[in-house]
């Protein structure tokens, strides 16, 4: 094909569509990963409570949820510290976004070795995937699977949030990664503020 | 940093402490001896005014473009009240479970 045809071609093509939600192909990947995720959440949880309305006899284990309040102070606090992160890299400011992102890290790894104490407590008890010592064998599954899922998510998340700030203090990153993370870090927090009061405050002994 | 960098953590500081507070209450609440359909309702609650507040300032979606905060709230809304539908079945199985009805 000629150049001219090349030329003619380009002028008489139609008018591309306006895009629609004028955000960065990066951003809108990461709202539709939060969407897909928001999904597969919601059918964990929506199982979960199927599973303890149909079952009369559930366990209400919980004694004390002062390890999860900790926690939960633990991921409110990191989602600050996220935001913190976000600000000073808008304002290109790398030392001190990069300190906030390991700030937010650190949380993170706190928060996984809290929960992986909080499992082997209950692993101690005698809860597994396919029995427990209070009865209904789907307690076990439903509690590992909810919670399994998010310590997956946050787990990970915490690995990610390393790399993008070594990455960002590196320069290979900048400020609009740093706010992609920070969409997925929140989206975290927020799940585990839903994954509380259904797993462990609806359930607490009395 | 800036006036409005700065305006922007006081904002996101007083989120934090409100999200703080509700958390609170719902520990609160869940040493409370409610009843179960009471506490589901509470902390439900408590949880669309937690969504509400993170979704619009910690992962700035209120400041995405009105069609993009349309369609998300749109499709969120409508996968979540379908997924739920499922859960209302539960009651059929309890009813089942308690009177040791079982259909053949």
């Amino acid at each position: 094909m000629s150049e001219a045809h090349l030329t003619m071609g380009a002028h008489s093509a139609p008018p591309m569509e306006a895009r629609p939600f004028v955000m960065p192909s990066k951003k809108f990947a990461m709202w539709l990963f939060i969407m897909s995720d928001v999904m597969t959440f919601a059918a964990c949880m929506v199982a979960y409570g199927f599973l303890r309305n149909a079952t009369p006899e559930w366990p209400r284990p919980f004694h004390s949820v002062t390890s999860v309040g900790v926690m939960t102070l633990i991921m409110l606090t990191s989602s600050l510290t996220m935001l913190m992160a976000l600000g000073a890299a808008k304002v290109t400011d790398k030392a001190r976004a990069f300190r906030w992102m390991m700030f937010t890290a650190a949380g993170g790894v706190l928060f996984t070795l809290l929960h992986i104490r909080d499992w082997m407590g209950m692993m101690d008890q005698g809860v597994s995937l396919l029995k427990n010592p209070w009865g209904p064998a789907a307690f076990g599954a439903a509690f590992y699977s909810i919670t399994g899922f998010s310590l997956a998510h946050i787990s990970i998340g915490t690995i990610a949030l390393i790399v993008v700030a070594i990455r960002y203090q590196g320069g290979r990153y900048n400020a609009d990664d740093v706010e992609l993370f920070n969409i997925f870090w929140q989206f975290i927090g927020l799940v585990w503020l839903f994954i509380v009061p259904l797993v462990y405050l609806m359930n607490l002994a009395r | 940093m800036t006036t409005a960098g700065a305006s922007g953590m006081k904002k996101y500081v007083a989120v934090y402490v409100a999200l703080l507070v509700i958390t609170a209450l719902q520990f609160v609440i869940g040493y409370q001896n409610a009843e179960g359909s009471q506490l589901v309702v509470r902390f439900a609650t408590f949880a669309v005014i937690e969504t509400i507040l993170v979704l619009l300032f910690f992962m700035n979606l209120g400041t995405e473009t009105p069609g993009f905060i349309k369609f998300f709230v749109y499709f969120m809304a409508f996968v979540l009240a379908t997924i739920n539908y499922g859960w209302t079945d539960s009651f059929r199985l309890l009813l089942f479970r308690l009177t040791g009805y079982m259909p053949s």
